[in-house]
């Protein structure tokens, strides 16, 4: 897996044991993990890390066009790797500081 | 998860930036359980922050992951939470575009009958406006759920696990919402009549919604009706693009 990627992984990591609290779970979360029967989240709760995602990384992933991508009913088939992978494409575009 | 305190309670919101130079805002209102900001937030929130607005969402009280106090429940409770995230958090100068689904057009109604000036524009997916006959329905209808979903026992034996009825039954056991709300204070027919903004309202072939046309043409000679064939009350979910393919070209037609 590419450094960025392992990056990526592990802040969302860090935002989904914030948004679980008391009911994250007990295993890793790896980019296989899915949101709706491995960490029993519903859509709702996967919509809600939209303000999390916002503070760590701002304008350059646009969550909300990626959620707008999903089915309402599917969306908690998603995995963490579908997830991270489009952060880190999001983040691949921004031009680099100079 | 960002929660705020408005009105007295706590509520979840989320909100979507502009894409662009911002044109205006929009509040995306959801409807009565088991329904969540979810279902705006992956149909529209995108697409409308595509046009310049900014999106402001919210769970309504008693739903998703906002405070569910026991009681609190009338229509004005409701516009009440809507008021105050408005004007003490979101802090919204100017009119906004609502965006209502099912009881949530209802607040949206409600909330322009308060401030016809404060909103540039109604968007209401198989919604009515806050009259007598909406909210006999809707008194109707919570009966019959309340009923039908009092064994909460049964509810969570039955199989397959139907979590969509646990969570209806459970804010009908846990709040006076069935009580309060089919009871509420309604504004005067004169104050819906004075809303003056544009109005579209989309609405399921096969819904019983649809029947509220004629009156709320009646009371909104402005609004614009659109049935789409073969859906439900479920139509916002169901069919997102048709959705899209309605608001979006009345939205910058009609409003802008």
């Amino acid at each position: 897996m590419p450094s960025d990627q392992t990056a990526v992984l592990a802040d969302i990591d860090a935002i989904l044991r914030g948004v679980l609290g008391d009911f994250g779970p007990d295993a890793e979360i790896t980019m296989g993990t899915t949101f709706r029967d491995d960490l029993g989240m519903e859509s709702l709760d996967v919509v809600s890390m939209a303000g999390r995602l916002q503070a760590r990384y701002g304008d350059s992933v646009n969550f909300a066009m990626f959620a707008s991508t999903l089915d309402v009913e599917s969306i908690a088939d998603l995995t963490v790797g579908q997830l991270v992978a489009f952060i880190t494409d999001s983040l691949d575009k921004v031009p680099a500081a100079s | 998860m960002s929660m705020v305190l408005a009105n007295g309670i706590e509520l979840h919101v989320e909100e979507v930036a502009p894409i662009g130079i911002q044109t205006g805002t929009a509040v995306l209102i959801h409807g009565m359980t088991p329904d969540s900001m979810a279902s705006w937030f992956l149909t529209l929130a995108h697409p409308l922050a595509e046009t310049g607005l900014r999106v402001l969402l919210y769970d309504l009280r008693g739903h998703g992951h906002s405070e569910r106090p026991p009681i609190g429940y009338s229509l004005s409770d409701f516009v009440g939470d809507l008021e105050a995230l408005l004007t003490e958090h979101w802090k919204v100068d100017g009119p906004v575009h609502l965006f209502g689904n099912s009881f949530g057009g209802t607040v949206a109604f409600a909330y322009a009958a308060r401030h016809p000036d404060n909103v540039a524009g109604i968007v209401a997916v198989e919604s009515a406006p806050p009259t007598a006959t909406w909210f006999a329905r809707m008194g109707r209808r919570l009966a019959w759920a309340a009923e039908s979903l009092a064994d909460a026992n049964a509810v969570a034996n039955s199989r397959p696990l139907d979590a969509r009825r646990i969570k209806a039954a459970s804010l009908l056991s846990q709040t006076s919402v069935g009580a309060e709300l089919p009871t509420s204070v309604l504004p005067a027919p004169e104050l819906i009549t004075e809303i003056r903004c544009p109005v579209l309202c989309l609405y399921g072939a096969e819904s019983k919604v649809k029947d509220s046309i004629a009156e709320t043409a009646r009371l909104l000679p402005q609004s614009r009706h659109v049935v789409v064939e073969g859906q439900r009350h479920t139509l916002l979910i169901k069919a997102p693009d048709q959705v899209r393919a309605h608001v979006l070209p009345w939205l910058s037609t009609s409003v802008h």
